[in-house]
Order: structure tokens, then C-alpha cells, then sequence
């Protein structure tokens, strides 16, 4: 029996192959040109930063709402497409790869945890997608991200410089810093290391612990032995929870300092109060003050924003404002070459994205200043400067204490 | 330094009674069935859970919380090992063994799919800790350390004194013999299932008493257990006790040259010394 006419001749398989190939480039093609925008929310609906997430993807939909609404970019209306990091780099960089292999997006918006930045950006910067992160991590844009990664969060050269001259102004003398495995680490420990002894306080130690255990009792016990008066709690809600209530069990009676992030009023809620009593938080202040802010929280239906919402509603107001600086080309590589034309200089200032492809679209040039914070970029992509909100946590509720 | 080694001596102590219970179940079975039980992660596992949904939701106390856990958990072995590794057990040993450890994995995640990733805390006061010098230990920790030495020695009462228990021992030493003495192999290794992973269940729950819970307590203290129950001899009851003492001590120990972060290679380091230098472990393979 023959079966010459059955099988596929090799001519027809590269036939089909190459027609598939080129199929496949379509939508890419497409979504350059003409098309809905589309772009990716990578933020954290669960995991230890699953307070902030669902919260920050709301704001990047207030934006695309506004924007749409007002015709969307030169025309073309913006579609979000969701994903959950879980804050755990691996489900992060599935995620992230859907976003980029299957959907095509021109940019992935809202990753929190250091960890998951640090996982998902080579991918971001191999597919040309543009990146923008409110993760702290110095170590993330000393990346050799080629230009594909932003971030509107203070990076923690920032963060802890500001966190060493609070220290020295309430007189802490001997600092512990009980910190989990995490990529700023080992740098906040350095930098404090550097700065505190240049107002007479000391760094007495510091543990580096594995954040996903129930139990630090040695963490605590050598944390203890130094017998410092402060100890810095450099981890993530979950772990914080445990420590400080390790630290109520062994009669610890001197200060406590951690991130807004990590003891927030989520936690306050969950222990007795005078467990949390004392404890002072650290958290970058967004643009109070700014319309931006306000209308964002009108949104939200909260007066007091985290500033990881008011972060992700300038990240997507950038990306939207530098495609359509770009002539309405929606890659990652475009967003790249124009979002610093529109985030800073001597254009008019704006507060908003509709506001702002207005202006474009009559030729003028443009000068964003967002809800977090006048988003003004370095090369490498951090931002210049932030102000750090210091509260303190009495009666289960924060007090604030100061700014600097 | 050597300041520090009255607490971590106490530490030890605590760590390893309680790192006892789950290993005497696993070595049990061992004994009984002839094939290493991972399944005793997720068990202890589900044990956890359980003592936390009738603290939390029935406003239980703790003892009585471990009392459900064991029951949980005991109940969940004998259905699990019947459903899906009795019929592997024809297969041999490794072949068990390896199903077990993709049976562990599947319970790990339904315990996550109802529960969520999330650390929960049992419903029970923050106290101080006691204090005597430079050594500090929690009333929490006392008590877990009372709950697990009445565990054993109703496990060792059980085992010595029962018509049932001294079946258990003549399957586990000569299971021809026992069988021809008229002892069904099948409902001893029910019950050996039910206390072991029982058992499990209470150190599950021990565990996230003084800390909390997720469904990754199992899992955590799995290698331990099993290097526990090696070190003392596979298949000795008395072995898995002085196993985890051991391992729980020398754990705490390492402390004065380790980071906290490598503790988990104290129980890799076991298992590799023990197997080279003696297999049989140190109190030999032999039920009690």
C-alpha cells in the first residue's frame, strides 16, 4: 500500500510551520500597532504581601477606567490583564511568563516583594517588557536590566539612611537587626553598619533567619545575648508576628523598630496590644497633599492610602503617558525609550494620565508628578528622593511621630 | 559561648521529647509494615489542624485539642494507607516508600486548599517565660514536653501490657510466626497505622502549640523524624527516643558554631554518620 498521499510532505510541514510562526507574531504585531493596549498587574492577592495587592491592582483599574473612558491612548483602549505573584518568586515568574508569552503585555505592573522583582526581571528585560516594581531592594536596579525596569519605591540605601537618622534622634544606642533571608538583607545591615556609629550608636549584631519557620526561639535568645536597647525587625507579616510575640514571651522590654509594610494595623489587630505597644514603623509617605492622592482615595473609598496603591497608579499612568509620547507604539522597548520624557523635565506639570494625553496629543511636553510622589528617575531607574513617615504603635493603633 | 549551653540544653531537651513523638509513630510502622512512612508530614499535618479548628471554632483547651488530633490523624492514616498504599505494598518497599512521599505531597495541598497558605495561631494566652538565671524556658514548652511523656509512656504501657500491643510486637519481630499464631497481619497494621500517624498528629500539633501552624509543619520537621528514628534504629520504639533526643540536643548544640538557618543539616549529618559507620542504630533494630 502506498503511503505517499498520507504522510505530510516536508514542503507542506514548513508551509504550516512558518504560517503558524507568522500567525503568531500577529497579535504582537497587532498589539503595537493597532489594537487594545494590553498590560499586565503582577502584584500580591496572597502571600505575605496580600494586604496590598488586591488594593494596587485597584488603583491601576481606576487609571485604565479614566483613561478609557476619555478615549483611551491616541484611540486605543487599555486592557489589564491580572495575575497573582503570591508573593513567591516562583509562582511570580509563571505568571510572569504567561503575561509575556501568551498575552503579549507591554509591560508588567506592581511587583512587591524584592524576591519576586529580582525572579521576574531577566524575564522582563529577554522579552523587551517593561518592568516597573515598588520593591526596595538595592540590589534590584543594579540589575543589568538594559533600561526595561523602573521603580517608585525609595530603594533601601534611601530607606535606611533615613532609618538610621530616626535611630539616632530617639537615642537608640545598640541595635539588633533580626532580618529574613530576603535581597536587602544583607545591604539594610551594611548601611546601617556604616551609618550608626557616626552618631555614637552601635550596630551590636545581626541575624539573618529563614522567614518561612514557626519558630525563632535561637534567633531571639542571640538577639537577647547582646542586650541591645533596639532591635530592627527587617522581615515580612508573618515572620514579624511570630518575633514580636517571641520577643513579649522572653520579657524583651526595650524598643522595637519595622517596616510599615510588616507591622501594620493588619497585625496590631491580630495581638494583644501589649504585645505591639511601642513598636515603631517606618513607611514612605505618598504625595499627600497631591490631587492625585486625593481623587485615588476618593476612588478607594480609604483617606489614608498605602503607598503601594498610590505607587501603581503612577506606574500605570507612566506607561500610558510614554506610549502615547511614543506614537502610540506599545512595547516595552518604546515605553523604555520615553516614560523619563514625560516623568521629569520642563514641561507642564501634570497630575493625572487623561490630563496628560490631553496635553500630548496638542504637542506640549509634560512633567508627571504622581500620587506617590514626583517620580523623577535616575538612569539605573530609582527614583531621587521620598519622605519616610515614623509612627508608632500605642494602644493596638499608630501615632504618628515624625517625617523625615 | 559556653554560657549559652544550659539554654540550648534545655532547648534540646524540649525539642527532642517532642521530636519524639512523631518518631516513635514512624518507626512503628516501620516495624510493623517495613516501609519508611513519609506520610507522617502530612499527618501531622492534619493532626495540627484539626487540634486548631476545635481550639479555635469550639473554644477547646489544649489537651483536649490533642486528643482530637490524634484522633484525626490516627483515623486519616488507616484510610489513607488503605485506599492508595496498601495496594503498593505487593510492589515492595521503595516502591511504598516513594508513593508515600507523593501521598504526603497530595495531603499537604489539600490541607492548603481548605486552609490557605496562611500561619495560624491556636487560640491560647501569651505568657511569659520562666526564668532561672540565664535560662529561660515557656510554660507553653512545659507543657508540650508533659503531653509527649505521657504519649510515650502510653505508648510503651500499650505495647508491653495488651494482648493487642503484644501482637503488634510479634508481627513486627517475625510476621510468619505471628500469622501461623493466628494474629491477622491485616488489623495489626490497621492499628499500627491509626497510633502511628495518631501520634504524628500529636507531634504535628505540639509543634505549632508554643508557635503556629501552616500547612507546611508536617514537612518541615519530616527530616528529622527520619533521621530520629535512623539514628536510634529503625524499627525500635526505644530507639526513635533516643534517637530524637539525640538529634534534638545536637541540633541545639550546633548553634554555638552554626547559623540558625543550617540547623536542618544537623539531621542530614545524622543520617549520613549513622549509615556509614552503623546501619543498624543505636539501639539496633529490634521492636520494643
Amino acid at each position: 500500500m502506498s503511503h505517499h498521499g498520507r504522510r505530510l510532505s516536508r514542503r507542506a510541514l514548513l508551509r504550516a510551520a512558518g504560517s503558524t510562526l507568522a500567525l503568531a507574531a500577529l497579535p504582537r504585531l497587532a498589539a503595537a500597532q493597532g489594537g487594545p493596549i494590553k498590560l499586565g498587574t503582577l502584584t500580591p492577592l496572597t502571600g505575605a504581601g496580600g494586604s496590598y495587592g488586591p488594593s494596587m491592582r485597584k488603583a491601576m483599574e481606576f487609571v485604565a477606567q479614566e483613561v478609557n473612558a476619555a478615549g483611551g491612548v491616541l484611540g486605543r483602549p487599555i486592557q489589564l490583564v491580572s495575575e497573582d505573584d503570591q508573593t513567591n518568586p516562583e509562582a511570580a515568574v509563571r505568571a510572569a511568563r504567561k503575561l509575556t508569552d501568551v498575552d503579549k503585555v507591554a509591560a508588567i505592573m506592581g511587583t512587591w516583594a524584592s524576591a519576586v522583582t529580582t525572579a521576574v526581571a531577566p524575564l522582563c528585560w529577554e522579552s523587551k517588557t517593561f518592568l516597573t516594581t515598588v520593591s526596595g531592594s538595592d540590589t534590584i536596579t543594579q540589575l543589568p536590566h538594559q533600561g526595561y525596569l523602573i521603580r517608585t519605591q525609595p530603594n533601601t540605601n534611601l530607606q535606611i539612611g533615613k532609618l538610621a537618622e530616626f535611630l539616632l534622634s530617639i537615642k537608640s544606642r545598640r541595635v539588633f537587626v533580626l532580618a529574613a533571608q530576603t535581597p536587602f538583607a544583607l545591604p539594610s545591615q551594611k548601611r546601617l553598619q556604616e551609618l550608626l556609629p557616626k552618631g555614637g550608636s552601635e550596630l551590636v549584631g545581626a541575624v539573618i533567619y529563614d522567614k518561612d519557620k514557626t519558630t525563632f526561639r535561637s534567633e531571639i535568645d542571640q538577639a537577647l545575648r547582646t542586650k541591645p536597647d533596639m532591635i530592627y525587625l527587617n522581615g515580612y507579616t508573618p515572620d514579624c508576628t511570630i518575633l514580636m510575640k517571641e520577643l513579649f514571651k522572653a520579657g524583651y522590654t526595650g524598643a522595637k523598630v519595622a517596616q510599615g509594610y510588616a507591622v501594620n494595623q493588619k497585625l496590631l489587630d491580630s495581638m494583644p496590644a501589649e504585645v505591639s505597644d511601642g513598636t515603631y514603623t517606618a513607611t514612605p509617605s505618598p504625595a499627600v497633599d497631591s490631587a492625585g492622592y486625593k481623587r485615588l482615595a476618593a476612588f478607594l473609598g480609604s483617606g489614608d492610602l498605602d503607598p503601594y496603591s498610590c505607587q501603581c497608579h503612577d506606574q500605570i499612568s507612566l506607561v500610558a503617558l510614554a506610549i502615547a509620547k511614543a506614537k502610540g507604539e506599545a512595547t516595552g522597548t518604546a515605553i523604555r525609550d520615553h516614560v523619563r520624557r514625560i516623568a521629569q523635565g520642563a514641561g507642564v506639570k501634570v497630575d493625572n494620565a487623561v490630563e496628560g494625553l490631553k496635553l500630548l496629543a496638542q504637542g506640549k511636553e509634560i512633567n508627571f508628578e504622581g500620587a506617590s510622589g514626583p517620580c523623577d528617575f535616575t538612569d539605573i531607574g530609582d527614583i531621587l528622593d521620598c519622605k519616610i513617615r515614623f509612627d508608632q504603635a500605642q494602644g493596638a493603633k499608630f501615632k504618628f511621630v515624625k517625617m523625615i | 559561648m559556653w554560657g549559652e549551653v544550659p539554654q540550648l540544653l534545655v532547648n534540646g531537651l524540649v525539642a527532642g521529647t517532642v521530636l519524639a513523638v512523631p518518631a516513635i509513630g514512624f518507626t512503628a510502622i516501620y516495624a510493623v509494615l517495613r516501609f519508611p512512612n513519609f506520610t507522617v508530614a502530612s499527618h501531622a499535618t492534619i493532626g495540627a489542624f484539626a487540634g486548631y479548628v476545635v481550639n479555635v471554632a469550639l473554644g477547646w483547651p489544649a489537651w483536649a485539642a490533642v486528643a482530637v488530633a490524634f484522633l484525626v490523624a490516627g483515623a486519616a492514616g488507616v484510610v489513607n494507607d488503605h485506599l492508595i498504599l496498601r495496594p503498593l505494598r505487593p510492589a515492595g518497599a521503595l516502591t511504598t516508600a516513594i508513593g508515600a512521599v507523593a501521598l504526603t505531597i497530595v495531603l499537604e495541598n489539600v490541607v492548603r486548599f481548605v486552609f490557605g497558605n496562611e500561619l495560624r495561631g491556636y487560640d491560647l494566652p501569651l505568657r511569659r517565660d520562666w526564668r532561672w538565671g540565664d535560662v529561660r524556658i515557656g510554660p507553653q514548652q512545659v507543657e508540650n514536653l508533659v503531653i509527649a511523656v505521657v504519649a510515650m509512656a502510653a505508648v510503651f504501657l500499650f505495647l508491653a501490657f495488651t494482648r493487642t500491643g503484644k501482637a503488634m510486637r510479634a508481627v513486627a519481630d517475625d510476621p510468619t510466626l505471628a500469622s501461623l499464631k493466628g494474629i491477622d497481619a491485616d488489623r495489626v497494621a490497621r492499628l499500627t497505622n491509626f497510633g502511628g500517624m495518631g501520634l504524628a498528629g500529636i507531634g504535628g500539633m505540639l509543634l505549632g502549640l508554643d508557635t503556629s501552624i501552616d500547612p507546611l509543619t508536617g514537612f518541615r520537621v519530616i527530616l528529622s523524624v527520619f533521621a530520629a528514628a535512623v539514628v536510634g534504629g529503625l524499627g525500635s520504639i526505644p530507639g526513635a527516643v533516643v534517637g530524637a533526643l539525640t538529634i534534638g540536643i545536637a541540633e541545639e548544640l550546633s548553634l554555638l558554631s552554626l547559623a540558625p538557618a543550617y540547623r536542618t543539616a544537623v539531621g542530614f549529618v545524622a543520617i549520613l554518620l549513622v549509615l556509614t559507620l552503623r546501619p543498624r542504630g543505636l539501639l539496633g533494630e529490634r521492636a520494643y
